[in-house]
C-alpha cells in the first residue's frame, strides 16, 4: 500500500506541486525557528560556570570629584561594605560584569609571540572575586597575594581557551600574549559564561587586578557576595555607608539576578515575536492544507467509492487519506532536508551540528504532526462516503 | 460451463426506502431474487426503476431497509464493515458504466487495485495476477498507459480486468456498454459472455439494451421498484 500511495502522489505531482511546496516552506520555517530555539535551549542548559545568586553590583561614579584620592575612596568604600554583616566578600572588576550586556573582546595568543591568537572575552578581577563568583577551577589556582611580586602578571583561562592555545599540554606556567603584554597562566576555569544564559560558550581570559592597581581607572565597579535573604535594608545601608565616604559620588546598586532577568527578557522578546510569526505561518499552512484536502475529498468521491467497492474498509479509506498526506509531506520534507542539511555541512553560523540535527528532527516531527492534524477530519469525511451514492454521482 | 443450483446470492423480501425530511421514496419493493452460481442474469427496466440500487445491494455497497441479502446462503446484515469489505474483495467484482478507473494510475496499477486490499499478497503476486487479468481482456500491451490514453472500449476492458484480477465468483456490471458504441458494446458483451461460459463466473448485468439482455440466461425486469418479470 505504501508503494501504491507513493505512485499515486508521484503521478499527481503536478496537482500536488503547490501542496509539496507549502510543506517544504513550512519545514524551512520550522527548521529555522527550531534551530534558533534549539541553539538557545542548548546554551541555556549549559552551566554558567559561576554563581550569580546573592551577587550584587555597585557602580561608583565620581562624576566631577577631584581625581586625586579617588582610588583611596574606593578602597575605603570597599572596606566599609565588607564590614557590613550582610556582606560576604567584595571585589573590583571591569565594568563588563555578567549579564551587563557589555563586552571586552581581546585576542590572546600562546607564548611570547602570541601564536594561534584567539578571540576571547577579557575580564579584570580582584582576588576576592573568586569568592564572589565561586568559580570552580579545573587546574591551577586563582589569583592571590603571591602574584604581587611575580615577573609576569597572572592569568586564568577557561578550559576551551587553554585547549586552543596549548593543545595536548598543560597550560599552567605557560606564557600568553595579549595586546603586547605577557601573562603567565596560573589557573584554568571550566567556563565563565558572562555574556548571558542564551549566548554561546566562548573563551574567557581573566586578568588580575591588585588592590592598588589603577588599571580599571578611577571609576570602579564592585561586585559583592551577600548573605542569603539580603534585601532592601542592606541596599539602603550600603548606599548610606558608601555616600558617607564617597561624598558627591553617584552610586548605583543592583543585583546580578535582576540584570540576568532583564537580559533574558530582552533576548526572549524578539524570539517570542519570531515564534508568533512562525505559529501564524504554520496556522496558515494548516488552514490551506485542510481546505485543499477537504476539496480533494469532494472531488474524489467516485474514486473512494470504487475503492470501497473493491474491498477497502471505511478505516482503510481514512488511513489512505492520511497516508497520502504523509507521503506528500515526505516529498516536501525531503526537499526541505536538502536545504537544511547544508547548514551543518557548511558549519553555518558556528552553530554545533547537533543543534541543526535536533531542529531537523523537531521540524520533521512538527510537520508530520501538522499534516496528520489537518488530514484527520477530511479522512473521516472520506471514510463516511457511502460507496453506493458516490458511484452513482458521476 | 454448467450452472449450479446452489444460490450464490439470495435476496429475500428486499425493500429499499430513501427517506428525507419531507419525502419518502420507495426504490425497491418486495424483491425476492436468487442468483445461482455460474448464472448470467440481466436486469432491465426504465430509468429510476431501482436497477442500480438492486445492484448496490447485491454488491453489499448498501443495506436494504427491510429484507435480507445472503451470500452463499449466509445473511450478511449482521456483518461488520470489515467483514463486508472482505466479502466484496474476495467474492465480487464491479464493472461500471463510466468505468470508474483512477485516471492518475497506469492501467496495471488500476487493475491491481482490488488486490491491494487483499492481505497476504506480495507485490509480485499482485503484478502477476493483474497482468494475467489484462491478458484475458487483450490489453497486455497497454499496461503502462493511463486511462486518458485509451478508447472507451479499452477503458471498459481495463475495468473488467480490474474486476477479474481478484478472481471473484460474481461480477456485477452496471450498464457496462452504456457509454460505448455498438461495436465496442458487442466486444464487451462477448467478453462477459466468454467469462461466464469459460470460467463459470456469475454475472449480474444491468442494461438498457434488449438485444444484449436476450443473450444472457435470465432476464429480470423491474418497474417502479418492483420485479415485473
Amino acid at each position: 500500500m505504501i508503494r501504491h500511495l507513493f505512485t499515486l502522489v508521484w503521478n499527481r505531482r503536478r496537482a500536488n506541486f503547490l501542496l509539496i511546496t507549502e510543506m517544504f516552506l513550512a519545514f524551512v520555517v520550522l527548521f529555522v525557528v527550531g534551530s534558533l530555539l534549539a541553539y538557545y535551549q542548548r546554551n541555556y542548559r549549559t552551566p554558567l560556570g559561576f554563581a550569580y545568586a546573592q551577587v550584587w553590583r555597585v557602580d561608583l561614579d565620581p562624576g566631577t570629584q577631584p581625581q586625586a584620592g579617588r582610588l583611596a575612596t574606593v578602597r575605603q568604600v570597599m572596606a566599609r561594605l565588607r564590614a557590613l554583616p550582610g556582606v560576604v566578600s567584595v571585589g573590583r572588576t571591569s565594568s563588563n560584569t555578567p549579564f551587563s550586556g557589555s563586552f571586552n573582546n581581546t585576542d590572546v595568543g600562546a607564548g611570547k609571540e602570541g601564536k594561534g591568537a584567539t578571540r576571547a572575552s577579557g575580564f579584570y578581577v580582584e582576588d576576592d572575586l573568586r569568592e564572589v563568583f565561586q568559580v570552580p577551577l579545573v587546574a591551577g589556582r586563582w589569583f592571590g597575594r603571591r602574584d604581587d611580586g611575580a615577573a609576569l602578571p597572572p592569568a586564568v583561562l577557561t578550559r576551551d581557551l587553554a585547549e586552543q592555545l596549548f593543545p595536548r599540554q598543560s597550560p599552567l606556567g605557560q606564557v600568553v600574549l595579549r595586546s603586547d603584554e605577557q601573562f603567565r597562566v596560573v589557573g584554568v576555569a571550566e567556563r565563565f559564561r558572562s555574556d548571558g544564559d542564551l549566548e554561546a560558550l566562548r573563551p574567557v581570559f581573566l586578568m588580575r587586578v591588585s588592590p592598588q592597581d589603577t588599571a580599571l581607572g578611577e571609576a570602579s565597579t564592585l561586585l559583592l557576595r551577600v548573605r542569603p535573604g539580603a534585601g532592601a535594608l542592606l541596599e539602603r545601608q550600603m548606599r548610606t555607608e558608601t555616600l558617607a565616604i564617597a561624598k558627591g559620588w553617584n552610586v548605583g546598586i543592583t543585583t546580578l539576578a535582576k540584570q540576568r532577568a532583564a537580559q533574558l527578557k530582552e533576548a526572549l522578546t524578539p524570539i517570542g515575536a519570531l515564534v508568533l510569526v512562525c505559529v501564524f505561518l504554520v496556522v496558515n499552512v494548516a488552514l490551506g492544507l485542510f481546505g485543499v484536502l477537504w476539496q480533494a475529498i469532494n472531488q474524489r468521491r467516485a474514486e473512494l467509492g470504487v475503492r470501497r467497492a473493491m474491498g477497502a474498509t471505511a478505516g482503510g479509506i481514512s488511513k489512505q487519506v492520511v497516508g497520502e498526506v504523509l507521503v506528500l509531506t515526505t516529498f516536501g520534507l525531503l526537499l526541505g532536508l536538502l536545504v537544511a542539511v547544508q547548514f551543518p555541512l557548511l558549519g553555518a553560523f558556528d552553530v554545533p551540528a547537533g543543534v541543526y540535527f535536533t531542529a531537523m528532527a523537531a521540524a520533521a516531527a512538527g510537520l508530520y504532526a501538522l499534516a496528520v492534524g489537518c488530514a484527520l477530519y477530511p479522512s473521516q469525511l472520506a471514510a463516511g462516503i457511502q460507496p453506493a451514492v458516490a458511484l452513482r454521482e458521476e | 460451463m454448467q450452472t449450479s443450483a446452489a444460490p450464490v446470492l439470495q435476496l429475500t423480501d428486499i425493500e429499499k426506502i430513501y427517506q428525507t425530511k419531507t419525502i419518502e421514496t420507495v426504490a425497491l419493493h418486495r424483491i425476492n431474487l436468487t442468483i445461482g452460481r455460474g448464472e448470467f442474469v440481466s436486469i432491465m427496466g426504465p430509468s429510476g426503476c431501482g436497477k442500480s440500487t438492486l445492484l448496490s445491494l447485491m454488491g453489499l455497497l448498501d443495506e436494504p431497509t427491510h429484507g435480507t441479502v445472503a451470500v452463499d446462503g449466509r445473511p450478511v446484515q449482521s456483518y461488520s464493515d470489515k467483514e463486508l469489505a472482505g466479502l466484496r474483495n474476495l467474492k465480487i467484482g464491479f464493472v461500471f458504466q463510466s468505468y470508474h478507473l483512477i485516471n492518475d494510475l497506469a492501467v496495471l496499477d488500476n487493475v491491481e487495485l482490488p488486490l491491494l486490499y487483499r492481505p497476504g499478497l506480495s507485490g509480485k503476486d499482485r503484478r502477476q495476477r493483474a497482468l494475467a487479468a489484462l491478458d484475458k481482456v487483450g490489453l497486455s500491451a497497454r499496461t503502462n498507459h493511463f486511462p486518458s490514453q485509451l478508447s472507451g472500449g479499452q477503458r471498459q476492458r481495463v475495468a473488467i480486468a480490474r474486476a477479474l484480477a481478484g478472481a471473484p465468483e460474481i461480477i456485477l456490471a452496471d450498464e457496462p456498454t452504456g457509454n460505448l458504441d455498438s461495436v465496442m458494446g458487442e466486444e464487451i458483451m462477448d467478453l462477459l459472455l466468454g467469462l461466464n461460459r469459460e470460467h463459470g463466473t456469475t454475472i449480474v448485468m444491468v442494461t438498457h439494451d434488449e438485444q444484449q439482455a436476450l443473450k444472457t440466461q435470465r432476464l429480470i425486469r423491474l418497474f417502479d421498484g418492483s420485479q415485473v418479470g
